[in-house]
């Protein structure tokens, strides 16, 4: 793990040896053209930056002759040393030396500064009334100098973006080469296109690799929010954080980055309680606030959790039932994961209060579009007077997703497998019409079951989803969903592979469709959409519940 | 939360001071490393703070500062200065700057000035 130290280090050498470069660069010039004042400007201008960083990072000797370097500089702009051939000597040698001592920063065994050199700048510096000044020959530290360039580079987000799209495009050539060469059955394209396999899987995980950041780069901040907020709210919070070492792409990490202040802010301001009340209940006076990171397979599971006074389902029921989101007689009977998935509905909070810090409008609707929007997903746990745990599971990367194909009415489709539970095939037998829709018994678990091609294809006034009749053959494939701890079954009429797939957006005419997070091309050159959960979710819902009310 | 831009030509500078202001809580709405910049990033974020070093490759950190008092009379800037450039921050001052911090600095400093000129 890097430290913040060793990023600053590394910035640190790396734009040091910028300056050293652009300083060897202008004192040249200057030679050439002694008067030059925008080069002084500038070679007076990276000294004094070198001289500020150096100190500030605890280089001293490096300060120490930026310094009277710069003062040596400031002397010539004001025309009080001239920039004659002893001095420019003595100034070319001093800037040798910072290029060593930067390239030396981590070299224990680099000696000190040469004194002659020291000495030479010392007498340009200060003994400027003597007219007659002995510059001593300075023994070179080295006569064959090596030329070396800085080991960082800076790179701008959107060019590691546009690398990332253009390895997808590539990816989905690739497919489309080894579909042609099994094919043509050539075996002369079908090793070039194995290799090109790995190379491309190779490239793409290397630009992932790029955009890779520590997560504590957000982590890190936490231990000072915390204490603001908790001290704004009179209330004692530990915070203990683990994890930090986990990495996440870039742009994920920066999605993620309100939702994860939101949590945080929610658990402080209604989970943790003041002191006084902890200590009535038997809890500790101050709240533990546990922020953690861990790794899992290709996703990241980022977990909140605090030992608060955890959320009241009846609260929530209550709540949930006033706003319509369901019927007060089936609302008794939900399981306390499906009450809490509550919580997620737009424009639903249960605080009584607004503070200076939470509540400002914003519910953890937001916070789960966010986090639906790169693919992840959010769940919650909670225990009345316990504590609650918020749970994100989150891609590494935003371009590539894992997925389940299959077909619909001779149409192919993806699901990522973020969302799959599980793939299963039951007779026709097992489903069973209960009301206006199809369920099915699953160890003991009643789950909901649709029919794609009859959400997806039927004309609106005809759609019925709770016709056994409209299913094909006897054995059905399901595909297990789960979103925001409701589980759906979806019927599909082939099951084929799981496969890496590269989503691209839809073109205009149909963003509107939001039940299709985007398509993605297979390696037989057909066009595959892509299924958006969250969207289909909410989209059967909309259907049933029109169907129902006859409204909508 | 409070918005700052930071302006200063050297990289490790504003990381040092991004880190520190954010891990403060604060939110970092640019950072600029020339006068151009630093003029057309306050124009367009209209930060609650400027931190302002005063010597930068284009302008000098005196023009940046009576070009955004020019455009923004009220905003708070903090200037960001070597020992040695006494003379440059005394005109600041003059010229409606709120406050100075002298690199190298310490996170407790930067903290404190940036603070104490924000709930003026």
């Amino acid at each position: 793990m890097k430290s913040r130290e060793q990023e600053y280090k590394e910035i640190f050498i790396a734009e040091a040896l910028e300056y050293f470069d652009a300083l060897n660069r202008h004192i040249s010039t200057l030679e050439k053209q002694p008067e030059d004042e925008q080069t002084l400007a500038e070679i007076f201008r990276l000294l004094h930056n070198l001289k500020a960083n150096s100190k500030a990072i605890g280089y001293l000797q490096i300060s120490d002759i930026s310094h009277k370097l710069e003062t040596a500089f400031s002397l010539i702009r004001s025309k009080e040393l001239v920039f004659s051939d002893e001095v420019v000597t003595v100034l070319f040698d001093g800037i040798d030396m910072l290029g060593e001592l930067i390239h030396n920063v981590d070299n224990p065994k680099f000696s000190e500064p040469d004194p002659i050199l020291l000495r030479n700048l010392d007498i340009i510096v200060e003994n400027l009334s003597e007219s007659t000044i002995e510059l001593a020959k300075v023994q070179k530290y080295n006569t064959s100098k090596n030329l070396s360039l800085s080991e960082l580079v800076y790179i701008q987000i959107k060019k590691l973006d546009h690398m990332m799209n253009l390895v997808g495009e590539l990816m989905i050539d690739r497919d489309r080469i080894i579909s042609i060469s099994r094919e043509l059955g050539n075996d002369d394209l079908k090793s070039v296109s194995s290799h090109l396999y790995r190379i491309t899987e190779d490239l793409q995980y290397s630009v992932m690799d790029a955009r890779l950041v520590n997560i504590g780069s957000l982590f890190n901040k936490f231990p000072r929010i915390v204490r603001d907020i908790a001290a704004a709210e009179n209330k004692e919070v530990n915070l203990s954080l683990s994890g930090q070492d986990i990495q996440i792409d870039r742009n994920i990490l920066q999605i993620i980055t309100d939702s994860l202040l939101h949590l945080v802010r929610n658990a402080i301001t209604h989970g943790i309680e003041k002191p006084e009340e902890r200590e009535k209940k038997g809890k500790k006076a101050a709240g533990e606030l546990r922020l953690s990171a861990q790794s899992d397979r290709d996703n990241v599971l980022i977990t909140l959790q605090d030992d608060g006074r955890g959320i009241d389902m009846k609260t929530v029921m209550k709540k949930a039932v006033e706003r319509q989101l369901v019927a007060a007689e089936v609302a008794k009977d939900l399981a306390d994961n499906e009450v809490l998935s509550f919580i997620f509905e737009p424009g639903f909070s249960t605080a009584k209060e607004i503070t200076e810090f939470s509540g400002r409008g914003v519910g953890l609707d937001v916070v789960k579009n966010a986090i639906d929007s790169i693919g992840g997903r959010i769940t919650v746990d909670s225990e009345k007077g316990k504590g609650t745990t918020f749970i994100l599971q989150l891609p590494t990367s935003i371009a590539v997703k894992g997925a389940l194909l299959f077909e619909v009415d001779n149409i192919y489709y993806a699901i990522p497998l973020i969302h799959t539970d599980q793939v299963v095939a039951l007779d026709r037998d097992e489903l069973h019409e209960v009301g206006d829709v199809i369920v099915a018994n699953l160890k003991g678990e009643t789950i909901t079951v649709v029919y794609l091609n009859e959400l997806l294809n039927a004309p609106e006034a005809n759609m019925n989803l709770g016709d056994k009749t409209r299913l094909n053959g006897q054995v059905q494939n399901i595909i297990i969903v789960s979103y925001n701890n409701r589980k759906l079954g979806l019927i599909v009429d082939k099951l084929y592979r799981q496969q890496d797939i590269v989503v691209k957006p839809l073109s205009k005419p149909l963003q509107q469709i939001d039940i299709y997070g985007g398509v993605t091309l297979l390696g037989t050159g057909r066009v595959c959409l892509v299924l958006d959960v969250p969207a289909i979710t909410r989209y059967f819902i909309n259907m049933r519940q029109g169907r129902g009310d006859g409204k909508e | 939360m409070k918005r700052i831009l930071i302006v200063d030509d050297s990289f490790y500078m504003r990381t040092m001071l991004k880190n520190m202001l954010s891990d403060a809580g604060y939110e970092i709405v640019g950072e600029a490393p020339n006068g151009q910049t630093a003029l057309e990033l306050a124009k367009e974020t209209k930060p609650d703070l400027i931190t302002l070093d005063v010597i930068l490759p284009d302008n000098t950190g005196l023009d940046v500062l009576k070009g955004i008092r020019a455009e923004q009379p009220d905003q708070k800037v903090i200037i960001v200065s070597a020992v040695g450039q006494e003379v440059i921050v005394n005109e600041a001052m003059e010229y409606g700057a709120k406050s100075y911090i002298v690199k190298p600095f310490s996170e407790e400093k930067v903290l404190e000035v940036v603070s104490k000129v924000l709930s003026e």
